[in-house]
């Protein structure tokens, strides 16, 4: 089945979001060709998901062929020059007969597989009598060093918000969905600028439904932490550095982005492995965070927050095509829901650390023996007294008091001699 | 009125200490001659540190111990600067009736190593007013200038044979009722910690006019917190949100430390294991794990964070 970003991709000029000055740029360069004036390569530089290589298709379109090659492609220097060399030398009689030659991503050629491909490239455009694109997403890249002063430079920006929610709401009607308002907004931000994000995100989301409400978004999530979501996002939907990094750039503490990847993490990841990979770069993250606590130099929470992010952003075998509602750390709310509760116990820890000559967290081991101490009535009258227990506190430390039946089936669980059956099998 | 036991059959003075002897014999020495250098109590819980330090301040100090004696934990949890005020206040008044003031500091390696050095000051401050006695588990995470400043006293596990002893001398003031084989249980199960085994006993008690061997196993049994089982069994299945869930309810609402739940973990891991439920393989590489995150916890900021992470370790591929 084809993807909305396929489906939906614009085929003419017209249907472009945004960019008006970039394609009239383009229909000249086009129109010169047509006249019979070779013009340099076309360099589209741009963010992800902003539309070059969409607009190096249509581009593609008013010429009688095009010739594609991608990042995926090994543009190893023969490779590159048995295909492009080739078509873009052997130039029929007539100028009506143009071949398009269109190099995706060009600043994505690297290591040794790609060899020589920046040296093609230049040899290619040098030689070609062909028009050519090219694409690439980093204006600064070392690779464009030599390319970009044989080009005509166009920048592609990304798109405003709310092209992104017409763009939307377009597809939502031809595919019959009823979608709130509210909730393209938030996608249109969340992408920003992507719309093949954006779209990504909506398919996800919409597909096969017949509407979509704004209950699908995690209620107010924005409004707490502003920045902290998109940062989350970033890390658990990409992997590219630099957008990690920038996301991350935050006034937030680090170690509340940690708590906050930390429940995100199982609400992203499905592969276990994933999961474990990036608990084990959080759990590195917090023993920089525990370095810079013991000697006070904050310099380490620089490589706590590379693990957070960039650690995390890479556990992943590839990133989830899905809608992940995204929430606040758990262990946060559990803090909130369980205050009272928790006091009462803090003051009985306090008190019965006093009386016996013990510390909290020793007191705390003791309460299970002390429940059961207080199952005899006297002795636990005695003890309440020893103690000065409040009625709250008492009732705390007693625990609720388990029928009989209950009490049984726990002594069915005694330790050591219990014998288990089940088997659990590991790989 | 009556403290629970281990409060009651608390040894009041230094003779009456179980076990410990080579460290008794020094305490006193330094009560014969009215005075002692700053210490440094170390060794796992349950052994007598705190015992110890309370009867030698009784001791030492005479009958105006109490108010000449300053008891606080450094890991309170109003911060290390209200234990440093503690302490100035009380070393700024004179020794009332005593030659003397004694200052006892618990759990001293839950400080900071900078909080240790603003310790080491204070220490020299009040040398002409004040004695120290700074007690911790692991002597290993004391920075070297703080060691280098007391005598070190290291108290071991106390062995089966004296926790027995003590916990029969407790049964016959208390006149209960047992079977004999009931004791060397609870001396096995406690490990050295002679706490865990006075209320091992006392829970005992109160279950049962006859404490039997079973009496015990009960008691451990549901002392032992069921949520640890079942979240490590919850993890194995692979639901790794359920699991974490329940380790969340038992740290936050519980209250259970970092190094209690690792203890705990091991526990029940072996425990799995014994029965069964876990190929021996897995064990170990779930017991190295254990160990590790052990390790982390001690190096790093939240504890919970990292048992989080020890979690993901028991997910099944």
């Amino acid at each position: 089945m084809m993807s909305w970003t396929e489906k939906y991709r614009p085929k003419t000029f017209n249907e472009m979001v945004g960019n008006k000055k970039a394609i009239k740029e383009i229909k000249k360069w086009i129109q010169a060709w047509k006249n019979g004036k070779p013009q340099h390569p076309l360099l589209l530089i741009g963010p992800p998901g902003t539309g070059k290589t969409t607009l190096a298709h249509i581009i593609g379109s008013h010429f009688s062929d095009k010739l594609e090659l991608n990042a995926s492609d090994k543009r190893s220097h023969d490779l590159l020059m048995n295909i492009i060399g080739e078509a873009s030398t052997t130039k029929s009689l007539f100028n009506d007969n143009l071949k398009l030659i269109i190099l995706d991503e060009v600043d994505g050629i690297h290591g040794n597989e790609d060899r020589g491909g920046v040296r093609a490239i230049n040899k290619i455009i040098k030689e070609s009598k062909h028009p050519i694109v090219l694409t690439a997403n980093d204006p600064y890249s070392k690779k464009l060093q030599t390319i970009k002063p044989a080009c005509k430079i166009i920048t592609i920006r990304k798109a405003h918000p709310n092209s992104i929610v017409a763009f939307l709401k377009r597809i939502c009607q031809k595919e019959n969905i009823e979608a709130d308002p509210k909730i393209l907004r938030e996608l249109a931000k969340r992408s920003h600028g992507d719309l093949r994000s954006a779209i990504n995100d909506l398919e996800a989301m919409a597909k096969g439904e017949k509407k979509i409400g704004a209950e699908l978004l995690e209620a107010g999530e924005k409004d707490v932490f502003p920045g902290l979501f998109d940062a989350i996002r970033a890390i658990l939907k990409s992997k590219n550095i630099r957008h990690i990094k920038e996301a991350m750039q935050i006034d937030e503490d680090p170690q509340l982005l940690l708590e906050f990847t930390a429940e995100n993490i199982p609400r992203e990841y499905e592969k276990p492995h994933e999961i474990r990979k990036a608990y084990n770069h959080l759990s590195r993250a917090d023993i920089f965070f525990g370095r810079a606590t013991q000697t006070r130099d904050y310099i380490y929470w620089r490589y706590a927050s590379e693990h957070i992010g960039v650690g995390v952003a890479l556990s992943k075998d590839e990133t989830y095509k899905k809608f992940t509602r995204y929430a606040g750390p758990g262990s946060f709310q559990f803090f909130g829901r369980t205050k009272t509760k928790r006091q009462i116990i803090d003051n009985l820890a306090e008190k019965i650390s006093k009386k016996l000559h013990i510390s909290k967290k020793v007191a705390i081991t003791t309460f299970p023996y002390l429940k059961i101490i207080l199952e005899d009535e006297k002795t636990a009258q005695e003890i309440r007294k020893y103690l000065e227990l409040t009625n709250e506190e008492f009732k705390i430390l007693k625990g609720k008091r388990k029928p009989s039946k209950i009490k049984k089936m726990e002594r069915e669980d005694p330790p050591i001699k219990e014998k288990q059956t089940t088997l659990l099998q590991f790989k | 009125m009556e403290g629970p036991w281990v409060e009651k059959y608390r040894p009041r003075t230094l003779e009456d200490i179980v076990g410990q002897e080579h460290i008794i014999s020094r305490l006193k020495r330094y009560v014969e001659q009215k005075s002692m250098p700053n210490l440094m109590f170390t060794g796992p819980a349950g052994v007598g540190k705190t015992t110890a330090a309370l009867a030698l301040a009784k001791e030492i100090l005479g009958k105006n111990w109490k108010q000449n004696f300053l008891e606080l934990n450094a890991s309170d949890a109003r911060g290390i600067d209200t234990v440093r005020t503690n302490i100035k206040n009380f070393c700024r008044l004179k020794p009332i009736g005593a030659p003397f003031r004694i200052i006892f500091l618990d759990e001293v390696d839950n400080m900071t190593r900078d909080a240790q050095h603003a310790l080491r000051r204070e220490m020299e401050m009040y040398t002409k007013t004040a004695a120290f006695i700074l007690s911790c588990n692991y002597s290993s995470r004391i920075i070297e200038p703080l060691q280098s400043r007391c005598a070190i006293f290291r108290f071991l596990p106390l062995k089966g044979h004296q926790i027995k002893e003590r916990l029969k001398y407790i049964a016959e003031e208390e006149k209960l009722d047992y079977e004999p084989t009931a004791l060397d249980i609870i001396a096995y199960l406690s490990e050295g910690d002679l706490r865990k085994a006075i209320n091992i006993l006392q829970a005992a008690a109160s279950l049962q006019e006859k404490i039997t061997e079973d009496t015990i196993y009960e008691v451990v049994s549901r002392a032992r917190p069921k949520d640890v089982r079942r979240m490590i069994k919850t993890a194995l299945k692979g639901d790794f949100m359920d699991a974490r869930n329940l380790l969340r309810e038992i740290m936050i609402l519980q209250g259970v430390s970092g190094e209690d739940m690792v203890d705990q973990i091991y526990q029940e891991v072996s425990r799995l294991a014994m029965e069964g439920s876990i190929e021996v393989e897995t064990y170990i590489k779930f017991v190295d794990s254990i160990g590790e995150y052990d390790f982390r916890i001690r190096e790093g900021a939240n504890p919970r964070i990292q048992l989080e992470a020890l979690l993901t370790t028991f997910l099944s591929k």
